[in-house]
């Protein structure tokens, strides 16, 4: 879940020492209020019946926030267990044991928390707002069997005569009698609950809501866990259900109702969802509204709508969070610093014991064996003949250009998507189809390409979670997580060895970008795996991160064998111990270095041949000296890694200018600044003169930029018509020439016998074209072409080649292509990007004749 | 004919009703949900509106005015609320738009029971559609008939306003990829503000024309939207054909159960919502998005 506010986390552990007091706050505080309560709502005028209403509900809410602000569920239905709870106590009275009293809260609670376990399991299928949607729909349903199955519930007259019995002797029909027996349950429950968060399994939670993906990476069943916390969930519910029926003496289906539930999800919203116990605070506050309003007003729910919504507009974090507002600037800030100069020492940290101590592969032949991988998505076959044998203690590389099948070969491997064919042998155990925490618990982890955490919690919960996931005591329910030595020490090692000693109580999305990309790994290691796979772990990455992680992972493959996707070559040319090339989604090379570096077809994947049948023409250049688009010390990130920096360039008018370099050289990236799709943070870009800054993307297209994105874009479903119509539908500016769809046509003639057929339906050469018209029809003076010869065939690609050698004389091109060939004989001038950086400018035409030049240039 | 037969057919026109009604807010929520990403927890809200404004309009113009004026309030507050509120969460975590609309939901209805009290109103069917149709044996009423009629009006009208125009094209395309229209100029903010009153609208319009069927009260729209979204959920967010296809499914489903087991036709589309999921987590045609996940 995106997240705009990052949060006091609700797992966060007090510091170590003086730790008594600390560490039972929140019981002092619930006990204190406890025992206030009564007191301070009789000297506003309420009775002790209220009082007990608010401790029930708090106790309700914190058992709704267990889902709700732990786990991330937004369970808009929680209303049927409070409801359930409270006709099962009535019933079990009326039905069963009616001198039972207030002691039947708990068969009551422990019925519908069996009844909760498969309806998690339906539930629980679904995330995010499904989730809520089908909660939603199962309290509907109970309610109108509530409703119409009189004979069991009454109906509309209820259950009434509900009796409280007596209890050791004492009358529970006294109110205050029966408040001090409700406060004692409360306590007890709030109690159980901090226990219940503090603990392996509770830590957990919090981990499933930053990011499940990741968590079920590091080897959690997170199935298992969300369906526990649902039905310790609704059983405390149940409880408060039952409690009530007998504060109330009168069981009826008005808690089943939707607006029920959707008040308990106020109470947790206005109180505090990021708090333990903010949701008993919402609680207070319901009933406080609720009893003073109503006297004035019957609609108090009206203004209690509108608060709920200022909330959810001015403060999603509740109260609590005004408070902690509030309160902010009196604090003493101890924000930790929280940049990669934080580390303590830059040298190399021995590995963690638990990684070297394992047991060597004994077997021959590679660790990690994947052989005829094979794997489509709706029909694009992604890997087709996939293979990689990684030996024991060695770092592998996986290379390959752009849709080269690589990080599928990895999904495939880490359990991320079941494989269509082919095997995968883990230290010659079968792990193909397995799901992601079975390949971890087998000794497989891996790291993630876009930088993949815990984001609010801290850099040593992160790592202590990853230790916690293949420790035997990961199910634990009581034990405080951070007492367990075990984990407590492998943790502080894996932190040792990271160099982050001193800044473990970092928020891992604080973190600079460079630290993230090492907690990541970290992160992986922590499984204790038997193979590790990484990422693209330099993407992103200053030069002296590269170094230093590049020389950790030497470091970690000496121990643990790595296989590594990065797009870094000569980085990747440096450290590897053999390299796997892929290609079309299969296997290129698969041998060492100097097989890869030397070998004909890798270059010519990477840089071209320098022998098309295009090179022979002779382009005349319609470059003028005007200045159409210019950039000047642009940088852009996506999140906090680092695309680019620094870039300056120029293109002319009539001019074709080529955009080079490798796979995650920021050349899309660049086009995407161009257009307005990414933000630059810094420096700026214009057009004929035009400062194109804090425009959208919808404004800079109005002036005159088409562009084409990689992988068309076509809108699908929509005829080549209309998805021409789409495209000079706003653009009828007069920035630029103007492009009428019959000079478009002109320009691809075969697009005119497909007007009207879908574009989904055309072949790749054709939907390329249409793409290429949509960006031109309307007025239009540059255009970008991201990759457009991508995936075509030589007399498709000869088509367009010509297509754009016509359009130079109206407008400009900027082409980020692969396919230097045909690219650089098109091209006036080459920009080569490599890191985010422009690293060499020139005539285009040098480059595409010789191929030393190219390769000094372009190569290693 | 056969008596049953009369029956059932009856109960089965009936439950189509119900259906349709459904139909016409579930869809509204799917182009909302579609484009913005917002679940309108406040469109049954804006269904009773509907229905207010019509006894409003209706008690002194007549119901054909009512007809027509109050489907488009309800537009218009509903790009008020849009514009306000709704553009704030495009970007956000959906769960946060999620409990805001609930709270504007639980701010209508109480608004509603403010301005208008808590029993029912009765608004009478106008006197033109009065009365039964006779089809041989078959006998039906006049009123319900067309319903069904201005239902299937409006669905069809929806759907060749996003098939066959230039503005439902640019919806249809912002759907798929909102980045790409934005690259070719289109800015999408008045299509969402558009979306918001064509859905809303909508919902405002099945208010006027059940109110006479069902009453006018101020809990009509959550009895209803629960319904819908269970429509929604069974179809798959964010597809037409699906919501329609569900839309009718629940209502012949819904007709069947009054007919063969009366008290369990409110459950029988919850039922029929858990066996679809079970089979189709992602509804009978919906796609899987991402972010909503």
């Amino acid at each position: 879940m995106a997240r705009t506010v990052t949060l006091e986390h609700p797992t966060a552990h007090p510091a170590k020492g003086g730790a008594m007091l600390k560490r039972h706050a929140n019981l002092l505080i619930a006990a204190a209020a406890l025992l206030a309560l009564p007191y301070v709502l009789n000297a506003i005028g309420l009775t002790l019946t209220s009082a007990t209403d608010v401790a029930i509900l708090a106790m309700a809410c914190m058992a709704l926030n267990l889902l709700v602000g732990y786990t991330g569920l937004v369970s808009f239905g929680h209303g049927a267990w409070f409801g359930l709870g409270a006709y099962a106590a009535a019933l079990l009275q009326h039905r069963v044991w009616p001198d039972g009293g207030v002691a039947l809260a708990i068969p009551a609670m422990l019925l519908i928390g069996l009844l909760a376990v498969p309806v998690g399991f339906v539930v629980l299928r679904r995330r995010g707002v499904y989730f809520s949607l089908l909660t939603l729909a199962f309290t509907a349903l109970l309610y109108t069997v509530a409703y119409r199955w009189t004979a069991l519930t009454g109906g509309e007259n209820g259950i009434g005569g509900v009796k409280r019995g007596l209890l050791f002797g004492l009358d529970l029909e006294r109110a205050g009698v029966f408040y001090t027996l409700v406060a004692v349950v409360v306590l007890v429950v709030i109690f159980l609950l901090q226990r219940f968060v503090r603990s392996p399994m509770g830590s957990v939670l919090a981990a499933i809501r930053e990011n499940e993906q990741r968590a079920r990476f590091v080897g959690y069943n997170t199935t298992l866990y969300k369906i526990a916390c649902f039905t310790l969930s609704a059983s405390v519910t149940a409880l408060a259900g039952a409690l009530m029926v007998f504060n109330h003496r009168f069981a009826s289906a008005d808690p089943i109702a939707v607006a029920f539930s959707g008040e308990l999800l106020a109470m947790v919203v206005i109180g505090g969802m990021r708090s333990f116990l903010g949701p008993a605070l919402g609680a207070l506050f319901y009933v406080l509204f609720r009893e003073f309003l109503s006297m004035w007003t019957p609609n108090w729910l009206f203004w209690f709508g509108l608060l709920f919504m200022g909330f959810i507009v001015f403060s999603p974090t509740g109260l609590v969070g005004v408070a902690g507002r509030l309160l902010a600037p009196l604090r003493k800030r101890t924000v930790e610093d929280a940049a990669m100069g934080g580390r303590t020492v830059a040298q190399a940290q021995a590995l963690p014991k638990t990684l070297t101590a394992r047991e060597p592969w004994s077997g021959d032949g590679p660790i990690l064996e994947a052989k005829g991988l094979a794997r489509a998505f709706g029909g694009i076959k992604a890997v087709e003949n996939g293979a990689v044998a990684v030996r024991d203690r060695t770092l592998h590389a996986l290379i390959g250009p752009n849709g080269a099948g690589k990080t599928t070969a990895f999904n495939l491997i880490s359990g991320m998507f079941k494989p269509d064919a082919g095997e995968i042998r883990l230290a010659g155990v079968r792990i193909d189809g397995l799901s992601p925490h079975q390949v971890c618990a087998k000794g497989l982890s891996r790291s993630f390409q876009i930088t993949n955490l815990f984001p609010t919690l801290s850099l040593h919960e992160n790592l202590r979670l990853g230790v916690q996931a293949t420790h035997a005591r990961r199910f634990d329910p009581w034990t405080d997580a951070s007492s367990i030595p075990e984990i407590e020490a492998e943790t502080r090692e894996m932190i040792a060895f990271l160099g982050a000693a001193g800044m473990e109580k970092a928020e891992a999305g604080a973190l600079s970008y460079g630290g993230q990309r090492l907690l990541d790994m970290g992160l992986a290691l922590t499984s204790r795996p038997r193979v590790l796979l990484l990422d693209e772990p330099l993407a992103g990455l200053a030069a002296a991160e590269r170094t230093r992680v590049s020389n950790l992972i030497k470091q970690i493959s000496a121990e643990v064998p790595v296989l590594l996707v990065e797009h870094d070559i000569d980085r990747v040319f440096e450290l590897a111990d053999a390299v796997t090339v892929m290609a079309d989604g299969a296997v290129l090379v698969d041998g060492t270095v100097e097989d890869a570096r030397t070998n004909k077809k890798v270059q010519e994947v990477y840089i071209g041949s320098g022998s098309a049948a295009l090179a022979n023409r002779d382009l005349a250049s319609a470059a003028t000296d005007k200045p159409m688009l210019a950039l000047d010390g642009v940088d852009a990130f996506y999140g906090k890694s680092r695309i680019l920096s620094g870039v300056a360039l120029e293109a002319r008018e009539g001019e074709i200018l080529a955009l080079l370099g490798r796979n995650g050289a920021g050349k899309s990236t660049l086009l995407k600044t161009i257009v307005g799709i990414v933000t630059p943070a810094t420096g700026t870009a214009a057009l004929a003169g035009e400062n194109l800054a804090g425009m959208t993307p919808a404004a800079i297209a109005r002036r005159g930029v088409g562009y084409v994105p990689q992988g068309r874009a076509l809108f699908s479903g929509m005829s080549v018509r209309h998805n021409l119509e789409l495209g000079r539908l706003k653009r009828r500016t007069g920035a630029g020439k103007h492009f009428s769809e019959e000079e478009v046509l002109d320009l691809f003639p075969r697009l005119k016998q497909r007007l009207d057929t879908a574009a989904d339906l055309l072949s790749g050469g054709e939907q390329q074209m249409v793409a290429v018209a949509r960006a031109l029809v309307g007025d239009t003076r540059v255009l970008l072409l991201d990759e457009p010869f991508e995936g075509l065939s030589p007399a498709v690609t000869e088509e367009l080649f010509d297509a754009f050698d016509r359009l130079r004389h109206q407008l400009t091109l900027v082409i980020v292509d692969h396919h230097l060939d045909v690219v650089l004989n098109l091209a006036d001038r080459a920009v080569v990007l490599e890191r985010g950086q422009v690293v060499h400018e020139g005539p285009a035409r040098p480059l595409a004749r010789d191929l030393d030049l190219r390769r000094s240039v372009l190569w290693l | 004919m056969p008596l049953e037969l009369v029956f059932l057919i009856e109960q089965l026109l009936n439950g189509l009703l119900v259906g349709v009604a459904y139909l016409l807010i579930a869809l509204g929520l799917s182009l909302i949900f579609s484009l913005g990403g917002i679940v309108n927890l406040a469109h049954g809200g804006f269904y009773a509106i509907g229905a207010y404004a019509a006894v409003v309009v209706g008690n002194r113009y007549g119901f054909p005015a009512a007809f027509f004026i109050s489907p488009i309030a309800v537009a218009l507050i509903g790009v008020v609320i849009e514009r306000v509120l709704f553009a704030r969460f495009y970007r956000a975590d959906p769960i946060l738009s999620l409990l805001l609309t609930f709270g504007l939901a639980m701010v209508i209805e109480q608004a509603l029971r403010m301005t208008f009290g808590a029993t029912p109103i009765p608004f009478s069917i106008p006197d033109f559609l009065r009365g039964q149709v006779f089809v041989g044996d078959f006998i039906y009423s006049r009123y319900r008939l067309a319903i069904l009629v201005v239902a299937i009006v409006a669905v069809l009208g929806l759907w060749l306003l996003l098939q066959r125009t230039a503005f439902g094209r640019v919806v249809r395309a912002g759907v798929q990829n909102p980045d790409m229209v934005g690259a070719l100029g289109i800015s999408l903010t008045p299509y969402l503000a558009a979306v918001a009153a064509l859905g809303i609208g909508l919902a405002g319009l099945a208010g006027v024309m059940l109110a006479p069927i069902t009453g006018v009260h101020p809990a009509m729209g959550s009895e209803i939207l629960t319904a819908s979204f269970v429509v929604v959920v069974i179809g798959g967010l964010g597809s037409f054909w699906g919501v329609v296809a569900a839309g009718l499914l629940v209502g012949v489903v819904r007709g069947m159960t009054v007919y063969f087991i009366p008290p369990a036709a409110e459950a029988s589309m919850y039922l029929l919502m858990l066996l679809v999921l079970l089979l189709r987590p992602r509804g009978l045609f919906g796609e899987r998005i991402l972010r909503f996940e």
